[in-house]
């Protein structure tokens, strides 16, 4: 998949990832030609931590009400899913997925990282390793290899889950100036000598001269929509530029491009919720308010020339909370948690779950929702069904050591 | 340091300072420069800047609007009433911290103050934090640079502004007298407690971010601390928290929020009370996994993203050999020859891409540069406002998104747009850049179309990229 690739290039985007870049030159693209099948893949990020036994509190276990207290007593109704389980009342456009097959919410589900620090979890978490700081590049990055399938960042740096052999772009709004053609091209020439600032702008030109996506650009939130969408019930804060919820738009009008990206990851923040959860005006609240008109943004976007049926959106967070609160009416950083597979091509409308319990004598370490699914598993079910990526290049460079990992059957 | 005076001078200003229109002023002794800078920052630029005091006011303010909500004037909402609240204080702030970046006189110590701003984070981000993050970098970290890291850990550690953004003001001990209290009255009341025990935040992030470096070992050295641990130092924690006016000349400590009895962190008995804090602050201060923490993100800070093994291990014997003391550390790290390479390392962030700029703009011909945060917030890193306890990163690749280099173009082409036409690029750039700058870059700013472009070019040339 690679004979258009300028051997340049591939150089300048060695010195890019530097010490970090882990496998040889000579290894070929893992994925299929995703450009060709038109699939497309979403990764969103809860940075932070999501509680999911907020989002999805398990109210029908017997542990549940005690262990969570005022955390467990919700204003409106949780929206019952399967099982003893329900979804936190904010994720109203989420529960509308579930009903029409098109969400699966897999929960106990955790990564092979058992301590509680952000930071080394969300480097696990992207990087697809066991321990933190193992791995420099991340799997998606690996993933999509250095074939003509890309990703792109709807965001102005790179996440290390993309990092990989092949160039990705990123996007963000801009409230700046745009330079004219002749400056960015006397910059590439004083750039001859220096490959990576070179690399970076030369990928920041193909984004930015493209025409209708700089006319958008320009104007923020204000950009027109796809044909077809209907207008959210996001508030003024969700509609900033730069917001999930534009960034969400923004990545359906990437990825519906014939030529688009065929991966995009966006991140949402917000979810390190120590105190005052329950708070309705709180960080939580209105960051599973975001977190769902984001996400009913990215299918409007996509569901117009049926590119969702051709989509499978992963949302996965670095650990869950404790399942008990702690003494300020929030949650301090767990360990197994819950995720949300949904898309088109998704078998939704299930809940999958192994589920441990809320007892203390269940919980981990007697504190934590025990992981009974491997998120890698969540992941490599998606890259090899969805994605096509093979069996061996997910047990090794992807996921290395993952072989006893077996991918979850996820897709309709 | 066998280079020639011009390069190291030229070295001295732009990687260890924050960048210099001319280099006459250092050329005879580059080194003996940044020496002679060693020591607390300058009092911060501006007048009239919020102290913690005022800010607490404000926020005490904050709370007395919140619970009038009840009785808001119709057609008010409690969003409207609150916006803007802390918008002044806020842009205090953001203004005063790049001009005293921009007009100083010591960058080296400038640098260094935007460095363990950045180590011990405090953010805007947090709304729990707003109205006190000016006041913490002013009060707890720039007095402090230049002294035994225990004293600076102990300032950072015991500020409002971090006791309420790590969350340790409502973290109460389980068998405390506010807990025993509230259990009571909310049985009473037949509603949830609203305080019932320990919240560990600031207790991990002290641990993992300011001191030992994380546990499990990032490259970075292993700090070997458990859950346990976390635990018991949150409990020597609790109880240091800041009342509702913050008073002066008090700790910030409340007995009825303390958790009773001794605490065992990393293997010590500490005793009950205000004082234990300290201790466990200077056992940590003088651990050598901290010597070593600290010793790599400076490496990584001045010299490289991932610096030499060799320079980090002088730098972390220079602060055991002198049990924290900052300035010693300094020195080591100057008197460093990997530090002088002439390959330059570093990409700057944005805030240090723009206080450079400034600082050439500025100085140079004396024209008035607008002092504008909120261009910096466009490149991607909003000032005082860090996403994370982490801070910003010192790795070039999180900043090296084609969407982040795109928006310097953009900031460039602004800034050119507004001064290029005042200035020569071409002479600017030689005084500023001496023998750093490249025949391509020369090339490119000579052949420029106008005054603007030339100037657009110098800034966005490698050569004022990187450092």
């Amino acid at each position: 998949m690679t004979p258009s690739i300028d051997p340049r290039r591939r150089f300048v985007v060695g010195a890019f990832l530097g010490a970090g870049a882990l496998l040889p030159w000579s290894t070929l693209s893992l994925a299929a030609s995703g450009n060709a099948s038109g699939r497309r893949f979403v990764l969103v990020i809860l940075r932070g931590g999501m509680d999911g036994l907020s989002a999805v509190p398990a109210i029908g276990d017997p542990s549940f009400e005690a262990a969570r207290a005022a955390l467990g007593r919700f204003a409106t109704p949780p929206l019952a899913l399967d099982g003893p389980f329900a979804l936190h009342p904010q994720l109203v456009q989420a529960h509308a997925m579930y009903g029409r097959g098109e969400l699966a919410v897999v929960h106990a589900v955790g990564l092979p990282y058992r301590e509680r620090s952000h930071f080394d979890a969300q480097q696990v978490l992207e990087s697809g390793g066991v321990r933190p700081y193992e791995l420099g590049s991340g799997w998606l990055g690996r993933a999509l290899g250095d074939g003509p399938a890309r990703g792109i960042a709807l965001n102005t740096a790179v996440p290390l889950v993309l990092r990989g052999r092949a160039p990705v772009d990123t996007w963000a709004p801009s409230v700046l100036p745009e330079p004219s053609a002749d400056l960015v091209a006397r910059i590439e020439r004083m750039y001859a000598g220096d490959p990576v600032l070179a690399t970076a702008l030369a990928r920041a030109k193909a984004l930015h001269l493209d025409g209708a996506l700089t006319e958008m650009a320009r104007g923020g939130d204000s950009a027109p929509m796809t044909p077809g969408t209907t207008s959210l019930p996001a508030g003024a804060a969700s509609a900033r530029p730069g917001s999930f919820t534009v960034l969400a738009r923004r990545a359906a009008e990437f990825l519906v491009k014939p030529d688009g990206p065929q991966a995009a990851v966006l991140e949402i923040g917000g979810w390190d919720t120590h105190a005052n959860q329950a708070n309705p005006n709180g960080a939580f609240v209105a960051a599973l308010r975001q977190l769902d008109a984001g996400l009913a943004a990215l299918r409007d976007g996509l569901a117009g020339d049926g590119t969702w049926k051709r989509t499978v959106v992963v949302v996965a967070t670095e650990f869950g909370r404790e399942v008990a609160i702690n003494g300020t009416q929030g949650t301090d950083h767990g360990t197994g948690g819950a995720a949300f597979v949904l898309g088109g091509a998704v078998k939704g409308g299930r809940v999958i779950a192994d589920w441990p319990g809320l007892a203390k004598k269940d919980r981990f370490e007697g504190r934590d929702l025990r992981t009974t699914t491997d998120l890698r598993a969540v992941l490599k079910g998606v890259l090899a069904d969805h994605l096509e990526v093979a069996g061996t290049a997910l047990d090794g460079e992807v996921f290395p050591d993952s072989a006893a990992v077996r991918p979850l059957a996820l897709l309709a | 340091m066998s280079n020639a005076p011009a390069l190291q001078a030229a070295i001295a200003a732009h990687r260890f300072g924050l960048g210099e229109p001319t280099l006459e002023p250092l050329r005879n002794d580059p080194q003996g420069w940044l020496l002679a800078q060693i020591g607390p920052a300058d009092p911060a630029r501006g007048s009239d800047l919020p102290t913690t005091r005022d800010g607490l006011r404000l926020i005490a303010a904050e709370r007395d609007k919140r619970a009038a909500a009840r009785n808001l004037p119709p057609g008010t909402t409690l969003e409207q009433s609150l916006a803007g609240h802390y918008r002044e204080s806020t842009l205090a702030d953001a203004r005063s911290h790049v001009a005293s970046a921009t007009l100083t006189a010591r960058p080296l110590m400038e640098r260094l103050q935007l460095f363990w701003a950045n180590h011990f984070t405090v953010s805007l981000v947090k709304g729990s934090a707003r109205g006190l993050v000016g006041a913490f970098e002013r009060e707890a970290i720039r007095p402090n640079i230049a002294g035994p890291f225990e004293a600076l850990l102990v300032a950072a550690t015991t500020h409002p502004a971090m006791l309420r953004y790590l969350d340790n003001v409502q973290s109460a001990g389980p068998q405390s007298t506010v807990v025993g209290r509230e259990r009571r009255r909310a049985l009473r009341a037949g509603e949830p407690a609203r305080v019932t025990g320990i919240n560990e935040n600031l207790a991990r992030e002290v641990l993992e971010l300011h001191t030992l470096g994380a546990a499990s070992g990032r490259g970075d050295p292993a700090g070997g601390y458990a859950q346990a641990d976390v635990t018991a130092f949150a409990a020597v924690l609790s109880g240091w928290r800041v009342g509702r006016d913050g008073a002066d000349g008090e700790l910030p400590f409340d007995p009825n929020w303390h958790e009773p009895g001794q605490k065992r962190v990393l293997g010590k008995t500490y005793p009950e009370g205000p004082d234990a804090l300290r201790q466990v602050l200077k056992d940590l201060a003088l651990h050598p996994a901290t010597a070593r923490f600290i010793a790599t993100k400076l490496a990584r800070h001045v010299v490289a993203d991932e610096p030499p093994p060799a320079l980090i291990d002088r730098l972390a014997a220079a602060y055991r050999r002198g049990d924290g003391d900052l300035p010693t550390v300094y020195r080591e790290l100057v008197r460093s020859p990997e530090a002088w390479a002439p390959e330059q390392r570093k990409l700057k962030t944005p805030e240090e891409f723009v206080i450079s700029s400034l600082r050439l703009l500025g100085t140079t011909e004396r024209q008035p540069v607008r002092i504008d945060g909120a261009g910096i917030g466009a490149l991607g890193q909003r000032v005082l406002a860090a996403p994370s306890p982490a801070g910003w990163s010192d790795r070039a690749d999180d900043w090296l998104g084609p969407d982040a280099v795109w928006k310097r173009v953009e900031w460039s082409t602004r800034t050119a747009d507004r001064l290029g036409g005042l200035l020569d690029a071409r002479a600017l750039a030689e005084r500023s850049l001496g023998p750093l700058l490249g025949d391509a870059t020369r090339t490119q700013i000579e052949r420029a179309a106008d005054g603007p472009q030339a100037l657009a070019l110098l800034l966005m040339a490698p050569e004022f990229q990187r450092r």
